[in-house]
């Protein structure tokens, strides 16, 4: 099934404008590509600037935004299926906010099937019940989640729903 | 001809001395029958706005009192008739069908409503495609959601449909299972005479070859339930 295409995310090495200083600065030394910003109005991603990590680094650059950017609100985290896209089909999508400049910014990192995402529960409680919800939906791991296990759906439910190959009409019911 | 009870009777007025006979005989089959299916006693699991149809139903203008249904029991142990008014979601099916294994038989079931019937307009994959999946349905209601009227008119044909049981006599003529109903037994369906009969949405009859387990999805066993 076709899902959304990615294609049109144009990814930099430098920072878009409008991203504060000390933003940029607290990336230092960490991999990392730039997305959005000002002046880039994206269907899925906005005009907020993002950035992306390998997963590796991911905890590392969210500790840093944390530590020395003063992105202390933990807004949201969801993740999107690109199925074509093997073998990192999913991008896992956190925004953070500067709640001192009201700046927001995109974290993403890509996992494969199976492929575990570092929780940031460590860093954020907030984060704990956002990745459970992922994890419900996506069936993406969070490494160091005190507690990963289903949210919405019944714990011995069978799938995860919101992947592009998930049968839209849910369950077995028509296919015997 | 001399029937069976003519000769109690006979002989029962022989043995009082009395002209007249202060009782009244029938089956034992026929008086459960009687007795039940004007206590009907639902546990209404209203999970969305049928519930709110199902209360209309019960309250005083449609007053489902008069059919001896007001007696609305919220604990399964106490109830003959489960009601599953609205939207049933997976989540909340394990609680539905341990509701239904804790009642005590006879039991009925009746999904009212389009959700609970098909899943109505919600075609996604928290919401269970009808609630046959998991239990065994005696009637369906049609609607989104059945105006009271279509509620209680189910609730007579329940009535009419607990009125035709026969567990007792099968119980002594196992025999009889299978074979033709006597004539003053067949049960009364609707159109019967002018064509062929209309059957009513009874899914007891497939339930039994298959079993709901079989059909319901993986991970919730009527077993595991039964605690």
């Amino acid at each position: 099934m076709p899902g959304p295409s990615e294609s049109s995310i144009t990814y930099q090495d430098t920072a878009p404008e409008g991203v504060a200083e000390a933003t940029i600065a607290a990336l230092e030394g960490i991999d990392v590509k730039w997305s959005g910003g000002e002046g880039s109005v994206h269907p899925l991603a906005g005009s907020y600037p993002g950035i992306q990590v390998d997963r590796a680094d991911y905890l590392k650059a969210a500790q840093a935004l944390h530590d020395k950017a003063d992105f202390a609100f933990y807004v949201d985290n969801t993740a999107v299926d690109y199925p074509e896209r093997q073998p990192q089909r999913f991008t896992v999508v956190t925004v953070l906010m500067n709640l001192k400049t009201q700046d927001r910014l995109i974290l993403k990192c890509r996992a494969a099937e199976g492929e575990s995402v570092p929780s940031l529960t460590s860093l954020w409680v907030a984060a704990n019940w956002a990745e459970r919800e992922t994890y419900d939906m996506f069936g993406v791991p969070f490494e160091g989640h005190p507690d990963l296990s289903r949210i919405y759906m019944p714990q011995d439910y069978d799938g995860w729903p919101m992947r592009r190959d998930f049968p839209l009409q849910g369950h077995l019911r028509f296919q015997d | 001809m001399t029937t069976t009870s003519d000769r109690v009777v006979a002989d029962y007025l022989e043995a009082t001395g009395s002209s007249e006979g202060s009782f009244l005989l029938s089956s034992v089959q026929a008086m459960a029958n009687w007795s039940r299916k004007n206590s009907v006693w639902p546990l209404p699991l209203g999970l969305s706005c049928c519930g709110i149809e199902f209360m209309a139903t019960a309250a005083s203008r449609y007053d489902m009192a008069r059919f001896g249904m007001e007696v609305a029991r919220f604990s399964p142990r106490q109830a003959d008739l489960l009601l599953v008014a609205g939207t049933l979601t997976y989540k909340m099916a394990h609680v539905m069908t341990r509701l239904y294994d804790q009642m005590a038989e006879p039991k009925w079931v009746i999904a009212m409503g389009a959700c609970a019937s098909s899943g109505g307009m919600f075609r996604s994959y928290p919401v269970v495609q009808g609630i046959d999946e998991f239990i065994p349905v005696d009637f369906y209601i049609p609607g989104c959601p059945p105006r009271p009227d279509a509620v209680l008119n189910c609730l007579m044909e329940l009535q009419k449909k607990i009125e035709k049981d026969r567990s007792y006599r099968l119980a002594l003529k196992p025999e009889d299972e299978g074979a033709p109903l006597p004539l003053d037994e067949a049960p009364i369906l609707p159109g019967r005479g002018e064509g062929p009969p209309i059957a009513l949405s009874t899914t007891k009859e497939r339930f039994t070859e298959e079993g709901p387990q079989k059909r319901a999805f993986r991970g919730i066993q009527p077993e595991e339930t039964r605690r």
